[in-house]
């Protein structure tokens, strides 16, 4: 037995048709299931030049390998598909209780084509699936939808439904827009809400109650009851949230070194992923003034974003499916300044950065408005940020009017502005409608170019390169192009992956030019990251699990445990290797050229900023992009995976295999 | 009238909710709220009546903090 429900769900929604499909042992143990299952279905199904919002695009919610196997950490959802934004492979991630409800209705991913002519959802409740009218339902943010199908569902199923659906943004095709779970969770990335919009499908609803299969269950939770009791022990004192920008100025000082994967756990535990937000303004790795600043100049201090004030409004602490960590909470905003709601979730890092030091807005409870504003219109948080920093630039240059603003001053850190600004952009009304599909489209129409910060037409996480090169390399050489989730130097140091790789380098104290100069170990670094992340999304894992290292979330040994299999490190670093490269060549069959996305100048160092942790880094990041690909068997000029690494690979027979 | 339902160490328990999911019927549920060490957090408890008595949650449960104990029903 292995931990594979053996079947997908096939969907046609201009047909009306949904069929299930097996799916051969021999995909599984190439690619696991999650991200490598999508990037091996895509790529033998869709075909060449698909329009990413037409019937061709294939939207695909997978859950990964260890789901269900009583693995900690390994909840997470994908959603993959052609990216609207980019034109090339699209995909995010999500947590919550999605991922395990996909495997209870009896399949490991759920893959919808087609578009239907009027609003439905998706129901399957683990013996039926149906395509129902979702007309009750259209025009609801994300919130109010799933609570109106709880409301009309609940009574009537077995087992509680899971639901993922998308909000205003998504219906109303935002470019930026993503699918929205458990009250606002959203796996933003892609403009994947505007993909799942184009088909007119609201919203994925599951309520099975099939059991998770499990090679060796007593092992998993052998090795989970180890790292469950660990972290109950973990705690830092209170307060303590008020010096990490103190830790922060140091870090920006300090050469790379190799870190204690365990502090991840204690810092996310006590704060959430919000414990970055005074650690980046002060280190150089959190973004000011769309991308210009310093904690200096822009007179930013990082106890303007203390998360210990979060902490305070916090009513309870919440978790995903399989997490022992918990880091995101539910805040009690009632009565505070902009508040429309009474509770939102704890914001993420991203999207505090991304609307306050980004913006320079220092009104952390305009942050919690817009959080719950983003997570109910189903718009993301990264994109929106920086589509409003650049706007705020454009304006501050003359590049736009207060005529083409509609009356909107925007300046830096006028949050009222703001807010107005992000609601126009959600209901998609005057200048709000012309931005709402990101920075590179509302550059091309305005201008400003040189203030759009994307990267192959995404905008990049809330992380600078000039801090961390590493993430520079992924911002550009990834198939996804300027996700933030793919490798950092600072998570390399901390994963250890030199204990289950033999070639990944191992994690040294060295200065940080090297992380620039070397570029012959950055790319085995490089490679390394991108093929651990990869294995973990076809595992369902959380990035945290893996910054926590490979001793602490055995993620080698849990795998060999769920499936039966007695594989060492490097075999399943290949599996990663292998779901990069399919999500490559999935770009070059549909067009999408990996030689043509470049990083922004500014983030390249492009001039040099003159003051600041950052201060004269230039990188070499088209350099360091050429030797990660080549690295990965790719041509080092333009990204093609080359001939003898698809054999290598054995993804040729792979994409042989009848289904 | 008796049965076997599940009793929790919550001291143990550390709100994974692999228990709650597994739960064919969707009787037990991540509704109380409690605290962990310093943490507010939120712990499994039978939200509905019609608990069946399976032993699927105790089975789940990766740190063996759930028990199936013979209780009234009431």
């Amino acid at each position: 037995m292995t931990s594979f429900m053996g079947h997908i769900l096939r969907v046609d929604l201009s047909e009306g048709s949904t069929a299930s499909v097996e799916i051969p042992p021999e995909v599984y143990e190439a690619v696991l299931t999650g991200k490598g299952l999508e990037a091996w279905y895509l790529y033998t199904h869709m075909p060449a030049g698909a329009d990413p919002l037409g019937p061709e695009n294939i939207l695909s919610f997978a859950a990964g390998a260890l789901c269900g196997t009583g693995a900690f950490l390994t909840g997470r959802w994908t959603v993959a598909c052609k990216s609207p934004l980019t034109g090339g492979w699209g995909d995010a991630n999500g947590g919550g209780l999605f991922a395990p409800a996909i495997k209870q209705c009896g399949y490991d991913a759920i893959f919808i084509s087609g578009v239907s002519e009027k609003p439905v959802y998706l129901f399957c409740d683990g013996k039926n699936v149906e395509i129902r009218d979702a007309s009750a339902y259209w025009g609801l943010d994300a919130t109010e939808a799933e609570n109106a199908l709880h409301r009309d569902l609940d009574p009537v199923c077995r087992k509680k439904p899971c639901v993922a659906c998308i909000g205003p943004s998504g219906e109303k095709l935002s470019l930026i827009a993503g699918i929205c779970n458990e009250g606002g969770r959203i796996a933003a990335r892609s403009g994947v809400g505007a993909v799942m919009g184009s088909k007119k499908l609201k919203a994925v609803v599951l309520a099975g109650a099939k059991p998770f299969p499990c090679a060796d269950p007593e092992t998993i939770k052998a090795m989970s009851k180890e790292l469950g009791q660990k972290l109950l022990k973990m705690t830092l004192p209170s307060g303590l949230g008020a010096f990490i920008g103190m830790g922060g100025r140091m870090m920006g000082h300090l050469p790379s070194m190799p870190l204690d994967g365990s502090l991840t756990a204690y810092m996310f535990r006590e704060w959430g992923t919000q414990a970055n937000t005074p650690m980046a303004i002060t280190s150089g790795d959190g973004p000011i003034k769309n991308w210009t600043g310093t904690p200096r100049d822009a007179r930013l201090m990082p106890m303007d974003y203390n998360p210990e004030q979060i902490n305070r409004i916090e009513t309870v602490k919440y978790h995903c499916y399989s997490c022992p960590i918990g880091c995101g909470g539910r805040l009690n905003i009632r009565g505070r300044k902009y508040a429309e709601f009474p509770e939102t979730h704890k914001p993420e890092y991203e999207t505090i950065e991304a609307f306050g030091p980004l913006l320079m807005n220092r009104s952390l409870d305009s942050i919690y408005q817009l959080n719950e504003l983003l997570n109910r219109a189903g718009m993301d948080c990264i994109s929106a940020g920086n589509t409003v920093a650049w706007a705020i630039e454009c304006y501050e240059n003359g590049i736009l009017t207060r005529e083409q603003t509609d009356g909107l001053e925007l300046t830096w850190g006028n949050t009222e502005a703001i807010l107005t600004l992000v609601k126009r952009m959600i209901a998609r009304e005057g200048f709000g409608d012309a931005i709402a599909d990101g920075v590179k489209r509302a550059s091309e129409r305005f201008g400003g170019k040189e203030f759009a910060m994307h990267v192959g037409g995404q905008e990049p996480g809330m992380h600078d390169a000039r801090n961390d090169p590493q993430l520079g390399i992924h911002f550009v050489a990834e198939p996804a192009p300027g996700k933030h989730t793919v490798g950092m130097g600072l998570a390399y140091g901390a994963m250890s992956l030199c204990d289950i790789c033999s070639w990944a380098p191992p994690a040294t104290l060295h200065p940080k030019s090297r992380d620039i100069e070397d570029t012959e170990t950055m790319a085995l670094v490089s490679k390394a990251n991108a093929c651990y992340t990869m294995l973990t999304d076809g595992a369902g894992g959380c990035y945290y699990g893996q910054m926590m290292g490979v001793h602490m979330w055995k993620l080698v040994e849990y795998l060999n445990a769920a499936e039966g299999w007695n594989y060492d490190g490097d075999h399943y670093m290949e599996i990663g290797e292998r779901i990069q490269t399919l999500r490559q060549l999935f770009n070059i069959r549909q067009g999408f050229d990996p030689a043509a996305v470049k990083l922004p100048d500014r983030m390249q160092g492009i001039p040099p900023l003159s003051s600041g942790p950052l201060k004269g880094v230039k990188l070499r990041n088209r350099e360091q992009v050429a030797a990660h690909w080549k690295a990965f068997g790719w041509d080092e000029k333009t990204g093609v995976p080359l001939p003898e690494t698809v054999r290598r690979l054995g993804i040729d027979r792979l994409t042989e295999v009848p289904v | 009238m008796s049965a076997k339902l599940p009793v929790f160490d919550y001291l143990n328990c550390v709100s994974c909710g692999i228990c709650a999911q597994a739960c064919p019927i969707s009787v037990l549920g991540m509704k109380k709220e409690g605290r962990s060490g310093k943490y507010r957090n939120v712990f499994p408890e039978l939200v509905r009546a019609g608990c069946i008595g399976c032993g699927t949650c105790a089975r789940s449960c990766p740190m063996d903090v759930i028990c199936m104990e013979e209780q009234d029903r009431e």
